[in-house]
């Protein structure tokens, strides 16, 4: 807990922004990854089942690619490029490449525990819970936003509509859940289950931000979404987008990429 | 030689015993004077007894108030915790430390805490805070914070929290919605979502900005810790330092007992600071009551210069008629002290035993001094020490009757003061 207390300050602040962006990392080719293995399965009626299929997809997907990310404020836009790598599971690295100030900026995430390195420092440091589940300054959306594996443990689904292009999922959270949201509303294609949008709402009934996923290609035989777009649907003007390069999934991904001399230096 | 030497101590030793009666004698040859003398030193005592029984009296009450706001009357723990409040210094057990302070004199009741950093999150925002783990059933014997619960109510169990005004405020959270926290333990990051029950608002900014009451069980959970990292302690109020003192013999290597002044070193540190004011003011409150006195002395000095005249004349040398004149002030000053005193005393007696200021100020200043929430009990304090503060009015008088009309007497001219009306 004392290691909180030495993260400075301007790294906490880089952070939020590029946490943004590991979130979205972490997200895209589990969200994306849900429609390959669903595509081959029947459509199940149980909602439950429907997120089951959509979580047991988050898992095993490795990849590896590059990210253009921008952070639109009232007045401002912040664009970011980083270099991604993912084991499919609980492991990834994100290493900051643009802008120069921020390059080598880095984050390492496992499972629960989230590393990151300021070479302005020159040293790795282990950030707050804040670090993974703060509604950032510089930011719409946050690593627990998407980390998609807690879905299943916490919120109960139900279909709250169905057709012939999407399903309408609502994930209502269980008791003692450790989220602040009412409920969260989740379309997915009803043929891929690939994701359309995400809604979180408030406990009052009022939706607070959106995610939407969009620009679709199949990747190696897996429909994966390109582009994403966060919206902050309480302040005007607040709007992060997210967009993959070249991507590549299913690779091998060396073990020293999850290590902190790779947070530190890389590993290709 | 030796003989004339004993007999002129002799003649001094009995001059200067003359010179002592002659002065309280011509105290009650001018009673108005004297009266008046004895009214302004008498009034300039019992108000500075008074001021310093009130102000010690208030900043007690305010120390002991905020103390069971912020902290507890006393605390025991452990000096690393003290020194780094980290839930990786917990105590070692419970129990053995709970019989030992419950065997203690003067200890009513002790209750768990568990304190950790925490981050609380809304749909909207999220809060950094100290968050306090507490046992319900207990806590509102050793803290006023239960009592200021004017939303909602206190915890009942696990999976509820209590959160200050301004820390609601902050996060949107209402009455009934669930905030989600997030702590660091030892074993990694822990989550839980956590229902608001309760509102505090205690109209201490400290208070209502940072309170973040939760389940002890639940603070277990999220900390990773077993124990906790505090146990408070209620003593009856004055009693804090001697019990945790007296307790400090019982406590296990590394673990100390910390009396409020200890736990709210800012606030006691504001106090101390109030007392230095208190005391430049007591000062320049003894130098106008000095200053009348001496003014006094000075007007009857000038109407009694044919007397002094004739004095001289007859023999009393300028320099005795000096004393003369410095020891009818400082006769007077000491019959002030005295009668004030006595009144000064009896006052701050009365309202040590008799609660009128708490209900009065809360009353009448209550929402105006709000942020330092006044203290529903104010008794005054009754300490020996302000005779002594309130005697410095006897030494200036006397300095200033030296300076003044003693040295206006020495330079009289007994032909002139002899002629004058």
């Amino acid at each position: 807990m004392t290691h909180t207390r030495f993260v400075p300050r301007h790294i906490a602040r880089d952070a939020r922004t590029l946490l943004v962006a590991l979130a979205l990392i972490v997200g895209l080719p589990t969200t994306g990854s849900l429609a390959v293995r669903a595509h081959a399965q029947a459509a199940p009626d149980d909602a439950q089942a429907v997120l089951d299929h959509v979580i047991d997809n988050l898992r095993g997907l490795s990849e590896r690619a590059t990210l253009e990310l921008s952070v639109e404020r009232p007045g401002r836009t912040v664009h970011y490029r980083m270099d991604v790598v993912s084991d499919g599971n609980e492991r990834s690295l994100v290493r900051v490449t643009e802008p120069p100030q921020q390059a080598g900026e880095a984050f390492l995430s496992i499972g629960n525990n989230l590393l990151v390195y300021s070479p302005r420092l020159g040293r790795s440091l282990r950030l707050p819970p804040s670090g993974r589940s703060n509604a950032f300054l510089g930011s719409d959306l946050s690593y627990d936003d998407l980390a998609g594996g807690e879905y299943r443990e916490q919120y109960d689904a139900t279909i709250t509509s169905r057709d012939a292009d999407t399903i309408t999922l609502e994930l209502v959270p269980k008791p003692e859940a450790p989220t602040p949201y009412g409920k969260l509303v989740f379309v997915v294609k009803s043929a891929s289950y690939a994701p359309v949008s995400l809604t979180f709402f408030d406990q009052r009934g009022n939706a607070v931000k959106r995610l939407t996923f969009s620009d679709f290609q199949d990747v190696q035989g897996r429909t994966i979404p390109q582009h994403f777009e966060v919206v902050d649907l309480l302040r005007e003007g607040y709007r992060t987008t997210a967009s993959y390069q070249d991507a590549q999934f299913g690779i091998a991904v060396p073990e020293r990429c999850f290590s902190e001399a790779a947070l530190e230096r890389g590993c290709f | 030689m030796a003989i004339g030497t004993e007999a002129g101590r002799v003649t001094r030793r009995g001059t200067t015993v003359a010179l002592w009666r002659l002065a309280w004698r011509n105290l009650w040859r001018q009673r108005r004077r004297t009266q008046l003398l004895v009214v302004v030193v008498a009034y300039a005592t019992l108000a500075i007894i008074f001021l310093w029984g009130f102000i010690d009296g208030f900043m007690n009450g305010m120390l002991a108030s905020q103390g069971r706001l912020v902290a507890a009357p006393v605390l025991v723990t452990t000096s690393a915790y003290h020194d780094d409040p980290d839930p990786l210094h917990p105590l070692p057990s419970l129990a053995p430390l709970e019989r030992a302070a419950l065997a203690q004199p003067g200890v009513r009741h002790v209750a768990p805490r568990l304190e950790f950093g925490a981050l609380l999150r809304s749909p909207y925002t999220s809060e950094g805070v100290m968050a306090r783990g507490v046992d319900p059933a207990r806590e509102a014997s050793v803290s006023a914070i239960p009592a200021y619960v004017t939303q909602g109510r206190m915890l009942a169990g696990p999976g509820e929290i209590v959160l200050g005004k301004g820390v609601a405020d902050r996060l949107d959270s209402r009455l009934g919605e669930r905030v989600a926290i997030d702590a660091s333990a030892a074993g990694g990051p822990r989550s839980l979502g956590l229902r608001v029950v309760g509102i505090v608002d205690s109209g201490t900014p400290v208070v209502d900005d940072a309170t973040a009451l939760v389940d002890l069980a639940d603070a277990r959970r999220l900390s990773g810790v077993s124990t906790a990292t505090g146990l408070a302690l209620d003593v009856p109020r004055g009693r804090e330092s001697s019990v945790a003192a007296a307790l400090q013999s019982e406590l296990p290597a590394g673990v100390h007992a910390y009396p409020v002044e200890q736990l709210i070193g800012q606030l006691a540190r504001a106090v101390g600071w109030g007392r230095v004011e208190v005391t430049v003011l007591g000062v320049v409150f003894s130098l106008f009551a000095a200053i009348t006195v001496t003014s006094t002395v000075v007007v009857s000095v000038l109407e009694r210069s044919r007397e002094f005249g004739v004095m001289v004349a007859l023999g009393l040398d300028q320099a005795r008629l000096s004393t003369l004149v410095t020891l009818e002030s400082v006769y007077a000053s000491v019959l002030g002290w005295l009668a004030g005193s006595i009144v000064g005393f009896a006052l701050l007696w009365l309202f040590s035993v008799w609660n009128v200021f708490g209900p009065l100020f809360s009353g009448l200043y209550g929402s105006l001094l709000s942020g330092i929430s006044l203290p529903s009990e104010l008794y005054t304090i009754v300490r020996p020490e302000y005779l002594l503060y309130a005697a410095v009015t006897i030494a200036l008088a006397a300095l200033f009757a030296v300076l003044a009309p003693a040295r206006r007497v020495r330079r009289l001219r007994p032909a002139e003061a002899m002629r004058s009306e």
